[in-house]
């Protein structure tokens, strides 16, 4: 993917750009606000990461000026302002997801991927598959390996969101969001519990595990 | 009605008013008496004066039967009731309209009119021996005694009227100035509890020393505002710095994670590293979010937000972290409702998360934790546990940022979770109360 990323912090750009490139994206690095303007609007770019201070222009009215422009490429804010108000401000302004600082390199890899992928995230499938295990939407039945497996309602919606995303890893606060709905922090690993709950049941009586942990990111089935 | 009696009472205006009433009263009184007194004097002194220049009238007659003639011409045409002349001649006989008898019971006046019908009220009289006879002259003392009914109706004419203005103006004032008292004590009661903004405003009609009191009040909250907003601001500015270097050093690990082997002495240092840089950012999150909640700007983003499936999420959330530690959580909160408050989804979801967590880790191994949500005559949200609680003395203290009870130090958290609930509270207009479960900690807020 094409990325272009807009941070002021030298040190933090540097980084971000380095994994992203890492990871085989191709990635345009710029340091204050007008530059990154001008890069967003001359080129085509898949996700733009910007941050939300930024000197001469600032990222909130970057992205509205691109919006106003028609430009519809999705952006990932970066902020040191956690606040639900920045949230809501940010979200409002024409951003698509949000991240706060500190963030691992992880989180931002898998949102940036998420992003990139948004528009293609409707499927019309009401059977999800992953190797030996099918989900069918319709009866609700998890099967793996011929055997039905009882899964808890959470569960359930956990596993399915996993599914629906697979080869795409999902964080431990993409997982709050979009399984449990809730943006704020639950304080403790309640998430790594979950998950090895529904390991338990999904991975631990078969040959080989479907759910990866993806070591300081998140999960993911491979696709 | 007596209390409120008792209330009035106590005001100001109105006790220097009835004050201001007395005095008056008495120095009316006292004026008045006075000239009363004098006028009396001297109308008694006319009258004698008068009695006295009849008398030398009648002395300048030649002989008794003159007196007598004189007498008797003089008194045909005088009401008695009035002025009485009697004349006792030398031959005994008398003459005049009236005249002193003489009985068992003492003296008494008598008409010799109408048949020596006896004469009431009261007379100055001056008695002479006249060419051997003896001249009396009376007069009635009735006008002196119409002058006390006049000066008591003055009285009473110029004193109730200022008498009643005065109460009522002192009870009107009264009124007022407690109006006035009570916005000022208002105003104190905002920014007692919080709300630094709260302002007296100063009525056109006010009282100077009343608007003086509301101006050095609106300074002083205003120069409290300021000093708060700017610690705030330097609290946020400082925690805003200090975010960018974690950020460096959290890229820095991750990378570093990528560079050593995952299974070596070294992998573990650095996850350790990044748990510690993650502890540090939640708190700087928590004090940002906590100096946001404080400003109460959040209220004017509220929605409805349906606190029964709020609860019930994070119950079943939470449900895999209590079974792990033997304890029981308890979602006791109405199926199939929506009991909405209008809040903040997510500071909601915040405090509950917070209450929740803290009782899973201090109410020990195999405590029941009960979150109940009831919708009766207020919004109840109580989160119930049964472990050691908090000693009342520490209720109000562990509130306070970083505050920690000593036993706690051990356990996991910053110390602004429960900072965090209180904010919560305020900004949503619910009361949060630290209570005995007995055994246990009951937390409980009341939207």
């Amino acid at each position: 993917m094409k990325l272009l990323v807009i941070e002021d912090d030298a040190t933090t750009g540097t980084y971000i750009a380095r994994g992203l490139r890492e990871e085989g994206h191709t990635v345009d690095l710029v340091e204050d606000g007008r530059e990154g303007l001008i890069q967003a609007t001359s080129r085509v770019y898949d996700v733009l990461v910007v941050d939300r201070m930024l000197p001469k222009v600032d990222g909130l009215s970057l992205v509205k000026t691109l919006r106003g422009a028609g430009n519809r490429t999705p952006v990932l804010f970066l902020t040191a302002m956690g606040s639900v108000e920045d949230r809501i401000g940010g979200l409002n302004a024409g951003g698509d997801d949000y991240l706060v600082k500190p963030f691992a390199f992880g989180e931002l890899s898998a949102r940036v991927q998420a992003l990139a992928r948004r528009p293609q995230a409707v499927e019309q499938d009401t059977v999800l598959r992953a190797g030996d295990l099918t989900l069918d939407l319709l009866s609700r039945k998890v099967v793996r390996a011929g055997v039905e497996i009882d899964l808890l309602p959470r569960e359930f919606a956990l596993l399915e969101y996993l599914l629906r995303r697979k080869g795409r890893v999902q964080t431990r606060t993409m997982l709050l969001e979009g399984v449990w709905d809730i943006s704020f922090d639950p304080m403790t690993n309640v998430v790594e519990t979950h998950v090895s709950r529904l390991r338990a049941k999904v991975d631990k009586p078969f040959d080989t595990a479907l759910i990866q942990t993806v070591r300081g990111a998140g999960y993911k089935i491979d696709a | 009605m007596r209390a409120l009696s008792a209330k009035i009472w106590r005001s100001m205006p109105l006790r220097l008013a009835v004050l201001l009433v007395l005095l008056f009263s008495t120095v009316s009184l006292l004026s008045l008496a006075a000239s009363y007194a004098v006028t009396r004097s001297a109308f008694e002194q006319a009258v004698r004066d008068d009695l006295a220049q009849d008398m030398a009238g009648f002395r300048a007659a030649p002989n008794a039967s003159a007196v007598a003639l004189l007498v008797e011409a003089e008194s045909r045409d005088t009401d008695p009731g009035r002025l009485i002349l009697s004349y006792i001649a030398p031959s005994g006989r008398i003459f005049g309209n009236g005249a002193i008898a003489r009985d068992g019971e003492g003296y008494h006046l008598v008409s010799l009119r109408d048949g020596l019908a006896e004469i009431e009220g009261e007379y100055l009289a001056l008695s002479s021996a006249l060419y051997g006879g003896r001249l009396t002259i009376a007069r009635s003392r009735a006008e002196v005694e119409a002058l006390g009914t006049v000066f008591f109706n003055i009285l009473w004419i110029s004193l109730l009227p200022t008498v009643l203005i005065a109460l009522s103006g002192g009870l009107v004032l009264a009124r007022r100035s407690k109006r006035h008292v009570e916005v000022v004590r208002a105003t104190l009661d905002d920014l007692t509890t919080g709300d630094l903004s709260a302002r007296v405003t100063v009525g056109p009609r006010w009282s100077d020393d009343m608007v003086r009191i509301g101006e050095t009040l609106n300074q002083m909250a205003a120069a409290q505002e300021r000093s708060v907003a700017t610690l705030r601001q330097v609290s946020s500015d400082i925690a805003h710095d200090l975010k960018t270097p974690v950020q460096r050093v959290s890229l820095q690990l991750d990378e570093l994670a990528q560079e050593v082997d995952a299974e070596s002495g070294a992998a573990r240092l650095v996850d350790e590293a990044r748990r510690e840089v993650a502890g540090i950012s939640a708190v700087f999150d928590s004090l940002l979010q906590l100096a946001q909640v404080e400003q109460g700007t959040l209220r004017e983003t509220f929605q409805p937000v349906d606190l029964a499936t709020l609860c019930r999420t994070l119950c079943e959330m939470y449900e895999p972290d209590a079974h792990e530690q033997d304890q029981t959580l308890v979602c006791d909160v109405p199926a199939d409702v929506e009991i909405l408050v209008s809040g903040e989804r997510n500071l909601l979801g915040q405090m509950l998360a917070n209450l929740i967590q803290n009782a899973l880790r201090h109410a020990g191994q195999g405590a029941r934790i009960t979150v109940s949500l009831e919708d009766t005559d207020a919004i109840r949200l109580t989160v119930t546990d049964d472990g050691p609680g908090i000693p009342e003395a520490e209720r109000t203290r562990v509130l306070e940022r970083l505050y920690r009870l000593d036993r706690s130090r051990n356990t996991p958290g910053n110390g602004l979770g429960l900072s965090l609930v209180a904010a919560v509270a305020r900004l949503h207009g619910a009361e949060l109360t630290l209570g005995d479960a007995d055994p246990g900690l009951q937390v409980s807020i009341v939207f």
